[in-house]
């Protein structure tokens, strides 16, 4: 392909100045952190978890503001109640005793399978016919069943899960020593919950038979309204007529096992947890500093003995040595341990920024931003300002960041061993290890403060990706 | 190296020492001493047992009384548990945790570089991302709910099948072993597979690996060779304070597991105040950690022959 | 990894059997070019090659449609200021880009009528290592840190060659020798970081000349090392071209280094080949400015003007966004109205020498002192 010359216009020959020309090149400067900032906008895990920790800051500060429930009220009437919509109660006529219902006990039938001698009640013998004689109401719950033939009297047991083969029949509510009783009335911290009943009778001996019969009963919440205005829920008990249906204070989010608010306590334990997750690391962070500065700048003996004291201290057995700081440092009465807990996090944490710090001065000043000369001069501070923070800075702020899920792990665990916070401060680490022990039955207790602790940790150690990912640290094999 | 192992010994014994001061220096300034639990209202019954354990005398004369005695090996008595000596209940507790402990790293540390290399390889698709959202769960996740957890799966697996399938506590088997030590090295697991997969994903685009393709070598070569035997580096420096992190760690998951471990021990001790007790473990705590990030150190030597040779 | 579907089969180039690398070496006192030796087929034609990557600020575009092409036996230079694409274009050919974030979206490199750029295994055997060699900048990181050096070397013998490990292992140490580096034996048992930067890309060489290749590609092999070993690694290069027959890819930003070992040279910018020929005419018969500007910018090169670095002012253009005309618009002195919209025609100045610049045009009225005018036919 050749050209031609009617190809070009007249002007196109005609030399063009350099200054005239757009040096279209250079894309607009950003600085360091615009564009740090602009790579974790890029970055949707870490905004996700940026946003996370927002919310959980406001849950912190802000949530026991809207939520004014004493963490430490003990609502006994809604004990271990699981998450869910208020409840309700029915007033109803106050408490009037119960006679019972009584029997002829029917002798043993002659000869019967497995009968022992003299016993006259076979082994296997379940009663028969248990049945609710009204409705069963938290007030009480009255129950009745036909009598056994040859039993001498019976035993009775409430369980809050289905009886199972082998199993346990769960809590031994009444001994009934007399045969012409058949029934029962339990009036023994009845929640609205299900509950199963069973019946054993009782041989010549007072032994208990093999056989027994369970029936499920469903409580209905019932209050007489004098009860009512004692517990504080209604204001008049002349307002209210029998029948009508009175919501219980709610908790959202369930109760624990002494009827505490969980969603009041996992606010304040949030303040514990993520107060200490916070400021423990600004501490040890910037005793980290102060320290591996000054080994850095002094240099020499100074800094290898420093140093090979932060070894030590790097050494000792942390969990082990966090306990017996805790210990050390003491609890008073009244106190919620989150001060020793604080100091001992201290001690004991702050060699790994120390040495960052310290590896950052070594590496500026061998970079020869700050030469040894210079040291001691005035320009110093202007040096440290000018290089050593802008530096650093990305550095410390990511093992900040990295710092908080660990400090909340190390609260948990301790609190979880009953060595962290005093009761009845809540702390999420305590509230996990009392849900624990309830976890079978009201696994909401457990699952709750670990789904918080889970869901900052990840927030936190996502964030802390993101960040060093934007600001370009290199911290490989840093915890 | 072998003058670089007698340093390295030397230096493990004098932290060794700072362990056994910190830790005698922090008890003695907890308020009360082991008597005081004991309701001692009779003064001569409480001078009589502090002679006998020679708590009347200066502190400075007690600490070095016990430091002469550790030298040779004896950690003294029980204070709480009459009569019982601390190297006994070491001698028969401590196995317990060192076996669990040694179970999760290895566990571990297979898992992580596993796990960390098959990330790697499939960087930004599905094995990745599912390997990397439970990982993050694993980080994520305090021990002692998954240990919870895990114990509350065991019981429903156990009563599906009707038999006991795996042990849901205690200690004795194998079968006891294998699910505390799974979930004790949960977490470092996690850490390592991150680790693994960031120094695997650096490898995978370093200079030498680069050259290792210009060779014209087969990707399996490559992949085992060149990448694998140095991404592991990093992972192995870091095993000696996971081996600290896990054995430490390990007494949540003996409370859970009601695992016959030296850590109930220590908290025990604590709690009581039982001096013996606290320095006997601490001490030997802080020695076995101290030990295996040295015997790690050794190890890593052999393995990075610009270590082996300094 | 490497894609290995043959995308052009074509048939092979004739009569240029591998390993057939014409004898007669460049006389240094020769300086006249002879016409034909150009006529020769070539050994590695790269043809329209485009490199993509993806990153953060966008799509780079790091080589746009470069072509040149390798003559058995011979030395290529391609130089060019630092970012222009030489490496990039390089490891296209061997295959080493990284994908993601890399792309390759069109061209060949044509050995002996396979395309290397789509097609990695001839006859079951891979053609890096085998007939394409290749070293690399930085010595000290270009080797495994866990691998003894002679384990390194015997390595390529033992995939290529099927070589048993003593075999090649003793073979590694002949060349290692070959490379003169003293107690071969001692120094194959090392490992790379106790070599000296030199030593170390010695033993790169000889890595790389271990099987015998067609064409050795060294992208900047030196500019790592001291001033005195880089001039011993070229004297190396030389002496192992003259021995083995092979070719030589030799990427530098260096001109003292062209002169002194290619007999063609390509010069990039921004991605581009600008201008090319034989070593001799790029010198002395320069046609682009940039070319210009890169002699100028070289100490002591130009007898014309005083010692000292002269820099070429400003910085090549963002390839994110290259620009629409001529690349070096914004940094040329002599730039004229229609190069900023107008992308340069490639001129032939002279037999097998071209430049992309309009001032090669007929139409051209600009006089540059230093620059040669060829008769304007646009190739
Ligand atoms: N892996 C990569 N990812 C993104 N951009 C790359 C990558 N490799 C090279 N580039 C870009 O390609 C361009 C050419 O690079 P290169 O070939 O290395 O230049 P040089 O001529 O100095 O060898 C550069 O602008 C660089 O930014
Ligand atoms: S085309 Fe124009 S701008 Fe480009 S090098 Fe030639 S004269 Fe300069
Ligand atoms: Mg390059």
């Amino acid at each position: 392909m050749s050209t031609a010359a009617f190809e070009f216009g007249p002007g196109d020959f005609e030399r063009v100045a350099i200054e005239r020309r757009t040096q279209t090149l250079s894309r607009p400067s950003v600085s360091y952190w615009q564009d740090a900032w602009r790579r974790l906008k890029d970055n949707r895990r870490a905004l996700i978890s940026l946003w996370i920790v927002i919310a959980l800051a406001f849950f912190t500060l802000a949530g026991p503001l809207l939520w004014r429930v004493d963490p430490a009220a003990q609502d006994l009437d809604q004990v271990s109640q699981a998450p869910g919509l208020p409840q309700v109660a029915v007033i109803v006529e106050p408490y009037v005793p119960w006679a019972g219902l009584r029997a002829t006990p029917l002798a043993a039938p002659a000869g019967g399978p497995g009968a022992a001698a003299g016993a006259g009640m076979p082994t296997d013998a379940a009663p028969t016919g248990l049945r609710l004689v009204e409705p069963a109401t938290t007030q009480a719950v009255r129950l009745a069943w036909d009598p056994v033939p040859g039993a001498t009297g019976y035993q009775l047991y409430r369980n809050i899960y289905d009886t199972e083969p082998d199993g346990a029949l769960g809590l031994p509510v009444a001994e009934i020593l007399d045969p012409a009783q058949v029934s029962f009335e339990d009036r023994l911290d009845l929640e609205a919950v299900p509950y199963w009943y069973s019946v054993v009778a009782l041989d010549a001996n007072g032994a208990e038979a093999d056989g027994y019969v369970t029936l499920r009963v469903e409580t209905s919440r019932v209050i007489s309204a004098a009860e009512a205005e004692t517990l504080g829920w209604i204001d008049d008990a002349a307002a209210v007529a029998i029948g009508d249906e009175i919501v219980l204070p709610y908790h959202p989010l369930g109760t624990d096992y002494l009827g505490r608010d969980m969603l009041s306590r996992l606010m304040y334990g949030a303040r514990v947890s993520l107060f200490i997750g916070v400021v423990a690391p600004l501490l040890f962070v910037v005793v980290g500093i102060v320290y591996g500065s000054a080994a850095g700048f002094i240099g020499g003996r100074v800094d290898q003995l420093l140093m090979r004291f932060a070894d030590f201290v790097v050494a000792l057995p942390f969990l082990l040595f966090m306990i017996l700081f805790k210990i050390a440092f003491g609890i008073g009465p009244g106190e919620s341990g989150i001060f020793p807990m604080l100091v001992a996090l201290v001690l004991l944490a702050w060699p790994a920024t120390a040495r960052l710090v310290r590896g950052q001065v070594l590496q500026i000043r061998e970079e020869g931003y700050i030469g040894a000369s210079q040291l001691l001069g005035a320009k110093t501070t202007y040096l440290v300002l000018r290089h050593m923070i802008p530096n650093t800075m990305g550095v410390i702020l990511v093992t900040l960041t990295f710092a908080v899920p660990s400090v909340i792990f190390t609260e948990a665990f301790l609190s979880f061993i009953g060595m962290g916070v005093a009761p009845p401060t809540p702390s999420w680490g305590s509230m996990s290890n009392e849900g624990l022990r309830t976890m079978l039955t009201h696994p909401h207790e457990l699952i709750f403060p670990a789904i918080f602790i889970s869901v900052t940790v990840l927030a936190f150690n996502l964030l802390g990706d993101g960040l060093r990912d934007a600001l370009d640290v290199r911290m490989r094999g840093q915890e | 190296m072998f003058r670089y192992t007698v340093k390295r010994l030397i230096q493990g014994v004098i932290t060794v020492w700072f362990i056994a001061t910190a830790t005698f220096i922090a008890m003695h300034s907890v308020p009360g001493d082991p008597l005081s639990g004991e309701r001692l209202t009779n003064e001569e019954i409480r001078a009589n047992l502090e002679a006998r354990y020679g708590l009347d005398r200066p502190l400075f004369e007690q600490y070095l009384i016990y430091m002469g005695n550790m030298t040779r090996g004896d950690f003294g008595i029980s204070f709480t548990q009459q009569n019982r000596r601390v190297n006994d209940i070491i001698r028969e507790h401590f196995p317990v945790s060192a076996t669990l402990g040694i179970l999760a790293v290895v566990f571990a540390a297979l898992g992580g570089i596993l796990w960390g290399a098959l990330t790697a390889l499939f960087r930004n698709r599905l094995p990745d991302v599912v390997i990397m959202f439970l990982v993050i769960l694993g980080i994520s996740v305090p021990s002692f709910v998954v240990a919870g957890l895990s114990q509350l799966g065991l019981t429903s697996l156990n009563a599906l099948f009707g038999v006991s399938i795996l042990p849901v506590a205690g200690w004795g088997t194998l079968l006891h072993m294998i699910v505390p030590s799974l979930v004790l090295g949960l977490g470092t697991m996690a850490f390592l597979t991150r680790l693994m997969r960031s120094s695997m994903l650096e490898i995978i685009n370093a200079d030498f690996v680069r050259t290792a393709r210009s060779k014209g070598l087969p990707p399996t070569r490559i992949f085992l060779k060149h990448q694998l035997r140095n991404a592991i580096l990093p992972v192995i420096t870091v095993l000696g304070p996971a081996i600290a992190a896990i054995t430490t760690g390990g007494f949540v998951v003996e409370l859970v597991f009601a695992i016959p471990g030296l850590g109930r021990y220590f908290v025990q001790a604590v709690q009581q105040l039982d001096y013996t007790v606290i320095m006997g473990t601490t001490v030997f705590y802080g020695a076995f950690l101290v030990f295996m990030v040295i015997l790690v150190d050794l190890v890593y030597g052999f393995i990075d022959p610009r270590v082996r040779l300094e | 990894m490497s894609e290995r579907t043959v995308r052009d089969g074509g048939a092979p180039l004739p009569g240029n059997p591998r390993g057939d690398a014409s004898p007669d070496r460049r006389d240094g006192g020769d300086s006249d070019i002879a016409p034909q030796r150009h006529d020769e087929p070539a050994l590695l034609a790269v043809d329209d090659l485009h490199v993509e990557f993806d990153t953060y600020g966008g799509v780079v575009k790091a080589v746009r449609g470069v072509s040149f092409s390798v003559r058995p036996g011979k030395t290529l230079a391609i130089v060019g200021e630092s970012g222009c694409g030489k490496s990039v274009t390089v490891q296209s050919i061997m295959g080493l880009i990284p994908m993601p974030p890399g792309r390759i979206t069109s061209g060949t490199a044509m050995l002996d009528g396979i395309d290397v750029i789509h097609q990695k295994v001839v006859e079951g055997e891979d053609i890096r290592g085998s007939r394409i060699g290749m070293i690399f900048q930085d010595p000290m990181s270009s080797m495994n840190p866990t691998m003894t050096v002679g384990d390194q070397i015997a390595e390529t013998l033992e995939v290529h060659r099927g070589y048993t490990r003593s075999q090649a292992y003793a073979r590694a140490v002949e060349l290692l020798g070959m490379t003169h580096i003293p107690e071969p034996a001692e120094r194959a048992k090392q490992y790379p970081f106790v070599f000296s930067g030199g030593m170390l890309q010695r033993a790169i060489i000889a890595m790389a000349i271990a099987c015998e290749p067609d064409i050795l590609i060294a992208d900047e092999p030196t500019t790592a090392l001291d001033v005195t070993i880089q001039a011993q690694i070229l004297d190396l290069l030389d002496e192992l071209q003259a021995t083995t027959g092979m070719a030589i890819i030799l990427i530098t930003h260096n001109l003292g280094v062209v002169a002194r070992l290619a007999d063609d040279v390509a010069v990039m910018y921004a991605g581009q080949i600008v201008e090319k020929g034989s070593s001799e005419e790029l010198f002395h018969q320069c046609a682009h400015p940039y070319t210009l500007g890169l002699r100028a910018a070289m100490p002591g090169n130009d007898p014309h003007r005083e010692q000292g670095l002269q820099a070429i002012e400003g910085t090549p253009p963002d390839m994110f966004d290259p620009p629409r005309g001529c690349s070096y618009f914004a940094r040329c002195p002599h730039a004229m109205r229609l190069c900023e919209d107008r992308l340069p025609e490639r001129f032939e100045v002279s037999p097998h020498h071209y430049a992309s610049c309009w001032l090669q045009h007929p139409a051209s009225p600009v006089e540059v002192p230093g620059l040669y005018r060829g008769e304007g036919e646009a190739a």
